[in-house]
């Protein structure tokens, strides 16, 4: 899984955010105030401003101070039974449907059907409940005001926090029963299409590894489109070999003198992995000179960096806390290591690679263990606590490499002119499992902040605009907010091609991205017209919510345990978006004359 | 001692604009008005003179482009004051598609009214304006004058002070008008202030203490309603059984007072009676066809 960047742990995290939150909260609030008053001013005078300012500061701390939940909880109540009445559930219908027809598009013969199906009901359930809760929220409130509805509620003691609260607490409701159902829903679709099982192809049964060890091996029949190597010892007992990420246990039966073999559920095909990684990764260079990066094949993507195959590069990772405690059946090694070839070979071989532990105080280091890597597939290596070492002295694994809990995993590309790319997260320790189950319910909770998150857009937005054009509003703040990192890149001229206003002459223009614009007035109004619009992207993009960084998708997908720290920076990040947002929407529809 | 002043209004004035700030109408222009505790207060006008921009000032729905609007000394635009504050807008803008009894009960948590006082409240208010046999219709399916009432009815679920009336008699038909007015005078009669704008000017004349007549924006007159109405310098006679030679006699003083007779004859009845008279008489002998004297 491409982890790019290392999620923080939580308590590192929340100090700094909320430094963040209130110095924005801070500086938004004084740009606000003076917009406010300069508005006011424009309109009474600068005396008559300074008071409606003062004013309506008072009344807001008045009135934010004086919330009910009772009303907020009926203005919950109505934004639910105006969303039953809007045909909500026709979101599920659309759902349903997409699950039930979603085996006609699904590849089956895919190498990694659960990481496709998994992807698959997330991402439909992510832009089912996220477009669910655009519509919602952009269009009650400005129909509220067209319909005269409101007049009714804001002539009751309600403060305007309370409308905007209210609905984002009832939309939110709303959007978390049809989630828990979608994931109820997803969860069982997942679980009963890639649960399978096979036949032994009795007649491919055949002894193997010597007559005396009553070994045999042999295949299994075709099921959703593959089948498995079987291996059984000589009590019938074996198992079957990993396809599609997967494997079978496999136990031999004998019944009234006939001899049947049962094939048992798939297993570690749903998997919560809990990785340990390391602490830092270096490199040596093909001189076998210390680096902190590989080298670059390509000016594409700086996630991983490369060794050369054949030479005295290395990818050095050093993990802490290795100790037979906490490994007690030796460290289960797990890579996916980036193939680069210079030269096609034997494409259907992979590239041979070699794995050394070393302990990084005296140097001394294990046999080397060689693997074959291809790209896309993650490898697995159990070491043993019982090693040697080169000369083939039996060492122990964590006595004499890790005595004070300090390991170094060294890689090296065996094979000449071709390349490992590999990234801190490329090779782990497989720590342990935890539930499939608890997985999925987290991979949920990151959608349920995505939907709240949009939720409060939503409701913030239709407090000043009209309905459909409170949805664009909100819908180009989720679409800049799937791109954030580039709109940032732009924004900071790490892009090639400059601002929106350069690109856009570029592309009139038919110039590529690369080429400089031609000195002259032109060039100049241009790039003082970017400036201003970068210095905005810039800040929008520091203000918008990530939302990629609210997806855990990726995480499931791939079998990997959520972390809690993820969780939990997600939860709270979007609460403190929904904090703002009401905020922001309560001045408003403090401001706004709902009767024009 | 004068009654404590409920609303009150200065120099108060409303110009709508357009996008760009254009002015577009001056709706209302210097508006001074006092209303006191207990009254019934009539804001008349053809459509377009301003009082349905006067009840959305008072109510903060608008904000003055100049002036003040204060409801119980408070700025019309504090939200604490619709805590005594119960408003009837022109058209019922209820949710549609909640019931009578949702309705009521909604609009009580809005009061934060605890679940017992909200039960007895709404159940009072659906027994006063008669719709206890549709309270678990959705209003979607009201008739307007239904609409009307239960409009009425989530008006008055605080027990407000002052009820701001927004046309409360259009779309009614002439009973539903009547009880409506019987219904004004009883909260009068509770000491409540009533507020109440229409253009039909025998709606105003039967309840109203004293009224603000509005045209274009301005106020045109304002007092009380007996003495707005009377006509100082005229004098009119209704008589019954008065034979021939009285009428004489009578038309003989007039003559030797030097004044003219503009008219003497059997006085008639407003249409609005006449159709009450002929509901009533139909409904105490039903299946008879009532019969006019001409």
């Amino acid at each position: 899984m491409v982890l790019e960047n290392t999620p923080p742990a939580f308590a590192d995290w929340i100090g700094p955010a909320l430094v963040f939150f209130l110095q924005a909260a801070v500086m938004l609030g004084l740009v606000a105030l003076v917009v406010g008053y300069l508005v006011s001013a424009f309109r009474y005078g600068p005396l008559g401003g300074g008071d409606v300012t003062y004013r309506m500061l008072r009344t807001a701390i008045r009135d934010l101070l004086s919330q009910s939940p009772r009303r907020i909880l009926a203005l919950a109540w109505l934004a639910i039974q105006e969303s039953l009445r809007r045909r909500v559930l026709v979101g599920f219908g659309v759902f349903l449907l997409i699950l039930l027809f979603a085996g006609w598009f699904l590849d089956t013969r895919s190498n990694d059907p659960a990481t496709l199906y998994l992807s698959f009901v997330l991402t439909a359930t992510t832009y089912l409940v996220l477009l669910m809760a655009l519509f919602l929220s952009a269009f009650s409130l400005p129909a509220d005001i067209k319909n005269h509805t409101i007049y009714t509620i804001v002539t009751k003691p309600v403060r305007p926090s309370e409308i905007v609260l209210g609905r984002i607490l009832g939309f939110s409701a709303i959007g978390t029963v049809l989630l828990a159902v979608m994931g109820l829903f997803s969860y069982f679709f997942v679980v009963r299409v890639l649960n399978h099982t096979h036949e032994v192809d009795v007649a491919s049964l055949a002894p193997s590894g010597g007559e005396s060890s009553g070994q045999s091996t042999g295949r299994t029949d075709p099921a959703q489109n593959h089948r498995h190597q079987v291996t059984l010892d000589a009590d019938g007992h074996g198992a079957t070999d990993v396809v599609q990420g997967h494997w079978h246990t496999v136990d031999e039966r004998v019944e009234n003198g006939k001899t049947t073999y049962v094939v048992g559920p798939p297993q570690d095909l749903l998997n919560a992995r809990v990785p340990a990684y390391a602490d830092r990764l270096l490199f040596k260079t093909r001189f076998g000179a210390a680096d902190t990066r590989g080298i670059s094949v390509g000016n594409e993507w700086k996630y991983r960096s490369f060794i050369e195959g054949a030479t005295l590069a290395s990818a050095i990772w050093t993990f802490d806390d290795i100790t037979p405690e906490r490994y007690p059946d030796g460290l289960p090694l797990e890579m996916t290591i980036r193939v680069f070839r210079s030269h096609k070979g034997d494409i259907e071989k992979g590239i041979l690679g070699s794995i050394v532990l070393k302990n990084p105080r005296t140097g001394l280091s294990s046999k080397i263990n060689t693997f074959t890597a291809r790209d896309f597939e993650t490898d697995q290596l159990q070491i043993p606590r019982s090693l040697t070492d080169p000369a083939g002295k039996p060492i122990d694994l964590f006595d004499d490499l890790a005595p004070d809990g300090q390991l170094e995993i060294v890689l090296q590309c065996l094979d000449d002119s071709q390349y490992f790319g590999v990234a801190l997260p490329d090779i782990y320790l497989r720590a342990r499992d935890a539930s499939f189950t608890m997985n999925f319910i987290k991979s949920y909770l990151g959608i349920w902040v995505q939907m709240l998150l949009v939720t409060s857009f939503g409701v913030m937005f239709s407090t000043f605009l009209s309905g459909a054009v409170a949805m664009m509003a909100t819908l180009a703040a989720l679409v800049l907010g799937f791109f954030t990192q580039f709109v940032y890149g732009v924004a900071v001229g790490t892009v090639e091609g400059g601002g929106p206003i350069e690109s856009m002459v570029r592309i009139l223009q038919q110039q590529n991205v690369t080429t400089q614009l031609e000195p002259g007035l032109t060039r100049d109004v241009v790039q003082i017209l970017d400036n201003v619009f970068m210095f905005f992207m810039q800040a929008m993009t520091s203000l918008l919510p990530d939302f990629r960084r609210f997806s855990d998708v990726e995480y499931v997908a791939h079998g990997f345990d959520i972390p809690w720290d993820v969780i939990g920076v997600q939860v709270v990040s979007g609460l403190g978006y929904v904090a703002a947002m009401s905020l922001i929407g309560y001045f408003f529809l403090r401001t706004r004359e709902v009767a024009r | 001692m004068a009654a404590e002043v409920i609303v009150e209004t200065r120099n108060l004035s409303k110009v709508y604009r357009d996008f760009w700030g254009r002015q577009k109408v001056r709706a209302l222009k210097a508006l001074d008005l006092e209303i006191r505790q207990g009254e019934i207060f009539g804001l008349l006008g053809p459509n377009g003179s301003g009082k349905t921009t006067t009840i959305k000032l008072l109510l903060g729905l608008l904000f003055p482009t100049s002036g003040q609007a204060l409801v119980f000394g408070r700025d019309a635009t504090d939200v604490s004051k619709n805590e005594r504050l119960g408003f009837l807008p022109e058209e019922s803008y209820l949710y549609r598609f909640l019931n009578a009894e949702e309705t009521l009960d909604f609009y009580g948590r809005l009061f934060d009214m605890s679940a017992k006082v909200r039960k007895e409240r709404s159940a009072a208010l659906i027994d006063m304006v008669g719709l206890g046999w549709a309270k678990k219709r959705q209003l979607k399916e009201y008739s307007k004058g239904m609409a009307r009432r239960i409009g009425l009815a989530q008006a008055l679920i605080n027990d407000p002070e002052l009820i701001l009336l927004d046309e409360p008699t259009s779309g009614l038909d002439p009973i539903g008008t009547r009880e409506m007015k019987d219904l004004i005078l009883k909260l009068k009669a509770q000491g409540k202030t009533v507020l109440m704008s229409s253009h039909l000017l025998a709606d105003v004349q039967d309840v109203c203490d004293r009224i603000a007549i509005l045209h274009q924006g301005e106020l045109k007159e304002l007092g009380r309603v007996d003495s707005l109405l009377k006509v100082r310098d005229e004098t009119q006679i209704r008589v019954r059984g008065l034979s021939k030679a009285g009428e004489a006699e009578i038309r003989q003083v007039i003559e030797r007072d030097h004044a003219s007779v503009l008219t003497m004859d059997n006085p008639t009845t407003t249409l609005e009676e006449l159709f009450l008279s002929i509901v009533r008489d139909s409904e105490a002998r039903p299946g008879r066809r009532a019969k006019s004297d001409s």
